[in-house]
């Protein structure tokens, strides 16, 4: 019975967004110069409980290194289908990656939390190197990361 | 049960058809030159190698160029051809995709619920 009410308030915070007008909001990942190969990085999404709503964009096309990413990858399980259209290159030191896509009012202002988890081949993994709350009053101020970001922005 | 049986076999076969379309090189193991000729190739091209190993279906090299400049590379595993070159200072030159290098990731609509109506996400990198 546990389990169902589990997944009901799951399912719940899954279609709950979809429900809700949407805006164009442009997410902007800025890379320190570390120094290393390109990073990966997956951008997604927790709501107010902390548990796993969704991925908006997965940087890095080989799956093997996912793991790497991983607080993603335990609250996902790894699960493929979590990234299934919405997987580029993996990002260079020192640029930029810019994403924009119609989001869900309803993640904003309501405790969902924007997570970046970034990996670079041979040096140290930075899960949750960057973490901001989605609020309306938080758009257009970068966000300082700990390791491989240097600053998350979302403007809308 | 038998319906049951399928699922999980198709299941199982899932992960390693997805490791196979991330390789660089797809080339038959039988087909494959022995480690040592991909040594050889490396040193024919004036490069120090500190290690090598099969990885994303080529052989991948690491060390440093004639200039000492740390490299890492991909081997075609038949041909021995260099297939990806990267100066470890971030700078990349894929042999293959020379002159055809998108910018912008190739996206298709997301059934993900954070989305609204189906759209792509528009990806730039700068």
């Amino acid at each position: 019975m546990k389990s169902i009410l589990a997944a009901l308030a799951l399912t719940s915070a899954l279609v709950a967004p979809s429900l809700a007008m949407a805006r164009p909001v442009t997410l902007t990942t800025t890379l320190n110069t570390y120094g290393g190969d390109g990073a990966y990085l997956v951008l997604y999404v927790t709501d107010a409980q902390g548990a796993y709503a969704g991925t908006l964009w997965m940087a890095g096309g080989k799956s093997k290194y996912y793991e790497h990413l991983s607080d993603w990858y335990r609250a996902t399980g790894g699960d493929l289908a979590q990234v299934d259209g919405i997987t580029g290159a993996s990002v260079g030191a020192g640029r930029s990656l810019k994403i924009t896509l119609d989001l869900a009012d309803a993640l904003f202002d309501a405790g969902y939390t924007l997570h970046v988890d970034a990996a670079v081949e041979d040096m140290r993994d930075s899960p949750n190197d960057i973490a901001v709350p989605l609020t309306t009053a938080g758009a257009g101020k970068p966000a300082p990361g700990r390791r491989y970001v240097a600053s998350l922005r979302y403007d809308m | 049960m038998k319906t049951l049986s399928i699922a999980v076999a198709a299941l199982a076969v899932l992960p390693a058809a997805g490791a196979m379309a991330g390789d660089d090189c797809h080339v038959p193991r039988g087909a494959w030159q022995p480690r040592d000729a991909a040594m050889q190739a490396a040193a024919g091209l004036g490069w120090h190698v500190e290690k090598i190993e099969a990885d994303d279906g080529c052989w991948e090299v690491k060390g440093r160029d004639a200039q000492g400049r740390r490299i890492k590379a991909k081997l075609d595993p038949a041909t021995l051809q260099v297939v990806k070159l990267r100066h470890r200072d971030g700078q990349q030159v894929r042999e293959r995709d020379r002159g055809n290098a998108p910018t912008v990731a190739p996206s298709a609509p997301s059934s993900n619920p954070l989305f609204q109506n189906g759209t792509p996400p528009v990806v730039r990198v700068n």
